[in-house]
Parts: C-alpha cells; sequence; structure tokens
C-alpha cells in the first residue's frame, strides 16, 4: 500500500491506495485519512480484501485507539465491506455514513461501533482542530452520497466522482489532462446516473475554494486540473444505459 | 496476495445437511402419525379380531407426537447453532485477518497497538468457539433422545405383527400398518444417525 502525503498543516491529509498484494480482480480504491493530534478520521475504509494491508498503512501514523472515526461515502462494498473487521479493530470508532443506508450498512457488520447517521442535507465532521464538511452528492453515484470538503486543507474528497479505472501503478496525480479524460469517460457515463444530480453538484461545488479533488479511483486532481475536471463532467452526457 | 482461510465452509454444508435430514425426520413422523389413525380405524372396525391391536395404535400415535415434539424442540437449538457459526465464522476471519495486518505492520511506528484488538478477538473466538462445541454436544444428546422413539417403535411394529395375526380377515390391512410403522421408524432411526455423524465432523473439524 503506498502512501501519500497531500496536506500538511496544523494537522494532515494522507491517501492510501496502489495495493500491489490486491487480487487484479478487485476494482483499486484510494483511502484518505485526516490525522490530527490524538485523532484520525478514515474516509472511503475499502472493501475486505484490503481491510489487512490498510489497517498495516495506518499504523505508520497512528495507533489503533486513536482512529476514532470512519466515513463511508456511499454503501458500495469498494467503501466499506471492510465494515465488521474494523468493528473487531476499533469498536470504540464511530462511522459517519448516509443515514438512508444505515440499515442496508450495517449488513457488513457493525455491533460495537456507532453508526452516525448523515441526514440528506449534510454535516460536519469536527475532528479536533480539522472541521470537515459533509457535502450532498445525491446521485453521484449512489441515492444518498456525501462528499468531504476541507476548507482549511482546500481537499475536497469526492468519492467516485473524478474517478477512473487505471492499471496499477498509475501516478497519483493527473498531469496531462487531456489523456486522462479517457480514462474516466465510461466511468461517469455509466455509472452516473443523473444530468440534474450532476449539474446541481457542479454549481455547489464550484462554489468551494479546492486545491485538490481527491476521488477513490485513480488520480487525484491538483489546481487547474480541479477546473478542468468540473467543465468536463459538466459538458458530459451520463446516465447512459438507458 | 494473502489467502484468507475461511474457517471450515464443509461446517455450513453439514448445518445445512442436519437441517435438511431433519425435516424429512419430521415428515416421516406425520406418516407414523397418519398410519397409527389409520391402524386405529381399522382395529374399530374389526372389533374383537383386533382388540390387541387398539392399544398398540395409540401407543404408536404418542410415539409419532414425541418425535414431533423433539424435533420441534431440537429446531429451536438448531437455531442458535446456525447463529453460532455464522459467528465462529466472521470472528475467525476478522482475527486471521487482524493477524496478517499485524504481520504487515511489522516495523511501522505504531504496530504493537495492534496487540489488544489482536488479544480480544483472539479471546472472542475462543470463546466462541467453546461455545460451538458445547452446543453441538448438547445437540447431539438431543438427537440421542429423538432416537428413543424411533427404537421403541421398531419394537412395537414387531408386536403388531404378532397381533395382526390374530385378526383374521383384517389381517393384511394390520399387516401392512405394521409394516409402515416399521420403515418410518428405520428411516428416522438413519437418518438421525446421519445427524449425529455431521454434528461429530463438525467439531473434530
Ligand atoms: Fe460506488
Ligand atoms: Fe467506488
Amino acid at each position: 500500500m503506498k502512501m501519500t502525503k497531500i496536506y500538511e498543516g496544523a494537522y494532515q491529509w494522507i491517501m492510501f491506495g496502489r495495493d500491489e498484494s490486491k487480487p487484479d480482480s478487485i476494482i483499486d480504491s484510494n483511502q484518505y485519512m485526516v490525522r490530527t493530534a490524538n485523532r484520525c478520521l478514515i474516509m472511503d475504509p475499502g472493501g475486505v480484501e484490503l481491510f489487512a494491508p490498510m489497517l498495516a498503512a495506518v499504523m505508520h501514523h497512528a495507533p489503533v485507539e486513536q482512529i476514532t472515526d470512519l466515513f463511508a461515502s456511499h454503501q458500495d462494498p469498494d467503501i466499506v465491506s471492510s465494515l465488521g473487521l474494523w468493528d473487531q479493530a476499533v469498536p470504540h470508532a464511530k462511522l459517519h455514513a448516509p443515514a438512508l443506508w444505515e440499515g442496508f450498512i450495517r449488513h457488513f457488520g457493525c455491533n460495537s461501533i456507532e453508526y452516525v447517521g448523515i441526514p440528506d442535507n449534510g454535516g460536519t465532521i469536527k475532528l479536533e482542530n480539522a472541521e470537515l464538511q459533509l457535502i450532498p452528492a445525491h446521485y453521484l453515484h449512489s441515492s444518498a452520497n456525501f462528499h468531504v470538503y476541507d476548507p482549511q486543507a482546500k481537499i475536497l474528497m469526492s468519492g467516485d466522482v473524478g474517478a477512473a479505472l487505471e492499471g496499477p501503478g498509475a501516478p497519483m496525480f493527473v498531469d496531462k489532462f487531456d489523456a486522462h479524460m479517457e480514462k474516466m469517460r465510461y466511468f461517469h457515463q455509466r455509472w452516473m446516473p443523473s444530468n440534474q444530480a450532476k449539474r446541481i453538484w457542479i454549481e455547489r461545488v464550484r462554489m468551494l475554494d479546492i486545491e485538490i479533488l481527491a476521488p477513490q479511483h485513480g488520480r487525484m486532481f491538483k489546481g487547474d486540473n480541479v477546473k478542468r475536471f468540473l467543465d468536463w463532467f459538466e459538458a458530459l452526457q451520463v446516465g447512459i444505459a438507458v | 496476495m494473502h489467502p484468507i482461510n475461511k474457517s471450515s465452509p464443509s461446517q455450513f454444508v453439514a448445518v445445512a445437511s442436519i437441517a435438511s435430514e431433519l425435516s424429512a425426520v419430521m415428515e416421516v413422523a406425520k406418516e407414523i402419525s397418519l398410519a397409527a389413525a389409520n391402524a386405529k380405524a381399522i382395529a374399530f372396525r374389526a372389533g374383537e379380531k383386533a382388540r390387541g391391536f387398539q392399544p398398540i395404535t395409540d401407543f404408536i400415535n404418542e410415539l409419532a407426537k414425541e418425535t414431533i415434539e423433539l424435533i420441534n424442540d431440537f429446531n429451536g437449538h438448531a437455531l442458535t447453532f446456525y447463529k453460532l457459526t455464522v459467528s465462529e465464522h466472521r470472528i475467525g476471519d476478522a482475527y486471521k485477518r487482524l493477524e496478517l495486518s499485524s504481520k504487515l505492520a511489522q516495523g511501522a511506528q505504531y504496530s504493537h497497538s495492534l496487540q489488544a484488538s489482536l488479544d480480544s478477538s483472539k479471546i472472542k473466538m475462543q470463546d466462541c468457539r467453546r461455545q460451538f462445541k458445547g452446543h453441538v454436544m448438547k445437540l447431539l444428546d438431543q438427537l440421542e433422545t429423538v432416537m428413543h422413539p424411533a427404537r421403541a417403535a421398531r419394537v412395537i411394529a414387531a408386536n403388531s405383527r404378532i397381533e395382526a395375526s390374530q385378526a383374521g380377515e383384517y389381517l393384511q390391512s394390520l399387516q401392512a400398518v405394521a409394516e409402515s410403522v416399521d420403515n418410518a421408524a428405520q428411516v428416522i432411526h438413519d437418518n438421525v444417525q446421519r445427524c449425529r455423524s455431521l454434528l461429530s465432523v463438525v467439531v473434530t473439524v
């Protein structure tokens, strides 16, 4: 599991991904962590197969008892099917996840961890000196879906939005945007169901000051590429399977 | 990739097989109960000639009822057994993955902090295993009791044959009743025996 520090200030953001030990049949995913002095929030902790390498990687940054919060942007297996295992490892933690999905996500096993349901209009997670905003991203692609925005670090963790299906060992950041478009096109057209939801999300996100857009698959976008991505996404017709 | 061996898929198969064996036993017990009612009607018509047969039919009926009750009771326990099988599997899997994680974390600054989770899940796993074994032993005992009425039914069937031989023109129909009780008892006996060996496999896995 590769680890990349993407923000270093009063606290840190760390990206985990490009796990070399994962089976080829499983989609590669990026996990993100906010590390404050005494607490950690892990965003989209990943699937069952990823649990062991992910937890091991976190041990380079924080002890188990400081993993106090988990976040799931939506209910997908690549997002949070490891929940039953985290439930054993960090029984004291809280899971912030869409309230709408509670009865579904609990199928993954959530006996000790506290499920904190996020209402449809979003909310915040306060992690010591980090104040994170939960931005509604419904129907992108899941019917109840949230992104995490950190105004201090200027990072938007955007779940499946901005995702690309790439080969192993892809770089962490998009370098040539034009070349990258093709890797994102089908994913967004097929997985994202609603042009209306997309338009409203873009309006909302354009009002945020974003330095890094951090998706759950593929490469992150930095600086001007964030704006390029929003323009590209705006012009793209989605929901193509019907 | 590090393969994670699941606790034992054969355990789930065994649990499912036990359930199907037992529902078959239930069907057979119902058949016996029907045969007893049938025999009672014949014995009634035969009157004097089948006097010795009447208490036997009541007895057969009692045995069938007892078997059905025992199995109903057993099914309640079996539900706990399924739940234990699943939680044992879950906690066993979690333990293996935590163990792997702690191996992968070797040399990491905070790797020692995994020890507490590892220990507590190991204790939970052992606890679950112990409960599971205890439960299987209890179920084995219960299956032993289910066999009692089946064994008694075979003895009764032999008696019925003797009684039937004195029933004149009703001989054939009463003999058929004795035959079906005997067969049913045999089927119950065999099914329950299979359940017991399935259960013993589960505890030795
Ligand atoms: Fe998804
Ligand atoms: Fe995803």
